[in-house]
């Protein structure tokens, strides 16, 4: 008979081949590998292969029940995606320019703005006449506010947008978003892990700002310390250096209540004033996609897709709110950056997707669930977010791949109402 | 011309230099070390991607248009500009040019033509400069100077087939 070892070693075996498949399948559709690592994910769990009876289905005792082959949510995946987590954070913290921002303060801060007072507002309102919950509406809000800056990163490249201006306008509204996401996880887990009492609630933010300044200390005062780490020639040495300056710091936040997630994004933002940036996004980055599909695996088999029946309604209506909401801010944040009319409908329809930092969050209610959110409430969070990203990370790409279509049917339309008030100068 | 960089966060840096006639080249070079090369018929035109190459290619290619193998040089160069206008040209006389055999002060180039000759290499003597007295011999080379047209005049005088 097998061992406990040997089937672990399958089970881990099994995720990275269902994975791998999973994105062979998206890339030869032309679709991100979020929704799919997602999916298989789901389909490989406790909720859909654990519950079908195949000696039943076949009539046969031969077969193994399908709880037998589901795989769990084992100590290593869950792990694994949090490791997942805080590399997915520390490479928008090392990536993250703050003299980028700085230089074009204006334009990013107004698109941003825009971007977050439409999204956000927007989402609030959505969530909290869904769940009828202020934390539950404040994640709703993060939920629909964050595009995903993984999938409009790849589909820019992958649609050749990434030479066009408009690149700039998103690429720019994604770099405010980061900073946001930074301080709104902060807050998020204190809420959340504070177990959503206003006073503990209180304690736990004063605890994670004052981590945050500690670390915004050792960002401004440390780069020395940072550059120094990872003097080495060898490149084992500088991976398992970061590795264990960042899931280290990563780990003692979460122990003492502050999101892991902000800490690695500060530990990155230390690490991008050193000389060391490039040899580190070349040396994490299969790391960080390799750990980045387990989460998203993990968050598949975390997820009871029975619940979307529950909560599809509630999809629907966010889907539905919040890709206009998106396309108009987006537009607007094209039209901050001077851009033509054309190239202002694709930036909103780039920026409809979401992803990877909607997900974070969603884990993050997951892991309120009976304390600072009642569990029904909880669930219906966390399978609403899996539910809205499966749907709006496809309706982005796909928006993104027609929009020459899109472009020729609205852009007439917009020209024609810009031009009876200005000349439009556009091509 | 003017090269405009920007940063792409994720993806690497964007270089947009302007060609002539309005077109942009546009270079993204990934963190990962690729590059791919777009091409914009004007400054607001959807890029077009020409190709993609790998960092090594990439080295190569920029060394090869850098010309650190071959630079090309003006074939037989038998003009040098002084300025904008004055050229430095040399001629050789051939058996059917009206001046040979003439002296200087008979062929009258200057007033005919307007160019002046400077210099006159015969074998291994160099004559310069030449007197109103020196016949112009054939297979003599005459270092001349003058403008464009004026040495266009002075070839008519040579007979020379082009």
């Amino acid at each position: 008979m097998a061992t406990a070892e040997s089937t672990a070693l399958i089970d881990v075996g099994i995720l990275f081949g269902a994975v791998a498949l999973a994105g062979l399948v998206a890339n030869r559709i032309n679709q991100s590998v979020i929704p799919f690592y997602i999916l298989i994910g789901m389909l490989l769990g406790d909720y859909v292969l654990g519950n079908i009876d195949f000696p039943a289905l076949l009539g046969t005792d031969l077969v193994p029940h399908g709880a037998e082959l589901a795989l769990a949510d084992t100590d290593f995946v869950h792990v694994s995606a949090e490791i997942g987590i805080v590399l997915l954070l520390f490479f928008l913290g090392l990536e993250f320019n703050l003299d980028r921002l700085i230089a074009s303060k204006e334009r990013i801060g107004k698109a941003g703005v825009a971007d977050l007072a439409i999204n956000f507002g927007v989402g609030l309102l959505l969530g909290y006449s869904l769940f009828g919950s202020f934390l539950a509406a404040f994640l709703t809000a993060g939920i629909v506010y964050i595009s995903s800056s993984a999938i409009i990163t790849k589909s820019l490249i992958d649609l050749g947008w990434i030479a066009n201006d408009e690149s700039d306008a998103m690429l720019g509204t994604l770099v405010f978003e980061d900073l946001f996401i930074a301080v709104y996880l902060a807050v998020a887990t204190a809420l959340v892990l504070g177990g959503g009492a206003v006073g503990e609630a209180l304690g736990q933010i004063g605890v994670a700002v004052g981590f945050i300044l500690v670390l915004l200390l050792l960002v401004y005062l440390g780069t020395e310390w940072f550059q120094r780490s990872l003097e080495t020639d060898s490149h084992e040495f500088v991976v398992l250096r970061a590795l264990g300056i960042t899931v280290l710091i990563a780990g003692i936040a979460l122990s003492i209540g502050v999101s892991e997630a902000v800490a690695a994004f500060f530990v990155g933002m230390a690490f991008s004033s050193t000389d060391h940036v490039h040899d580190l996004e070349n040396l994490l980055e299969p790391l960080r996609d390799a750990f980045a599909a387990i989460f998203f695996f993990w968050i598949g088999l975390s997820t009871d897709p029975s619940l979307f029946l529950g909560v599809a309604g509630l999809i629907a209506v966010a889907a539905v709110a919040t890709t206009p909401t998106k396309l108009i801010s987006g537009y607007l944040g094209g039209r901050i950056y001077d851009l033509s009319e054309r190239r202002s409908v694709r930036v909103g329809l780039g920026m409809t997707t979401r992803g990877e930092f909607s997900l974070i969050i969603a884990s993050l209610a997951l892991s309120g669930a009976g304390t600072a959110l009642p569990e029904p409430i909880a669930e219906d969070v966390y399978a609403f977010a899996v539910g809205y990203v499966l749907v709006m990370s496809i309706v982005g790409t796909t928006l993104m791949q027609y929009s020459s279509a899109i472009e020729s049917v609205v852009v007439p339309r917009l020209e024609a109402g810009i031009g009876s008030t200005s000349p439009s100068s556009d091509d | 011309m003017t090269v405009y960089e920007s940063d792409l966060p994720g993806v690497g840096k964007k270089f947009e230099v302007e060609l002539e006639d309005g077109e942009r080249l546009v270079i993204v070079t990934h963190n990962t070390g690729k590059r791919e090369v777009y091409l914009k018929a004007n400054p607001d035109a959807d890029g077009d991607k020409l190709f993609e190459v790998s960092d090594r290619l990439a080295r190569k290619i920029g060394t090869i248009l850098e010309g650190a193998y071959f630079q090309p040089v003006q074939a037989e160069a038998v003009e040098t500009m002084l300025s904008e206008d004055t050229y430095l040209e040399w001629y050789t006389v051939s058996e059917s040019a009206e001046i040979a055999g003439q002296t200087l002060e008979e062929a009258d180039v200057r007033n005919r033509t307007g160019v002046s000759i400077v210099a006159i290499q015969r074998g291994d003597d160099l004559i310069s400069p030449p007197t109103p007295e020196t016949v112009l011999e054939v297979d003599d080379t005459l270092v001349v100077i003058g403008e464009r047209e004026e040495c266009a005049e002075f070839e008519t005088l040579l007979g020379d087939e082009v």
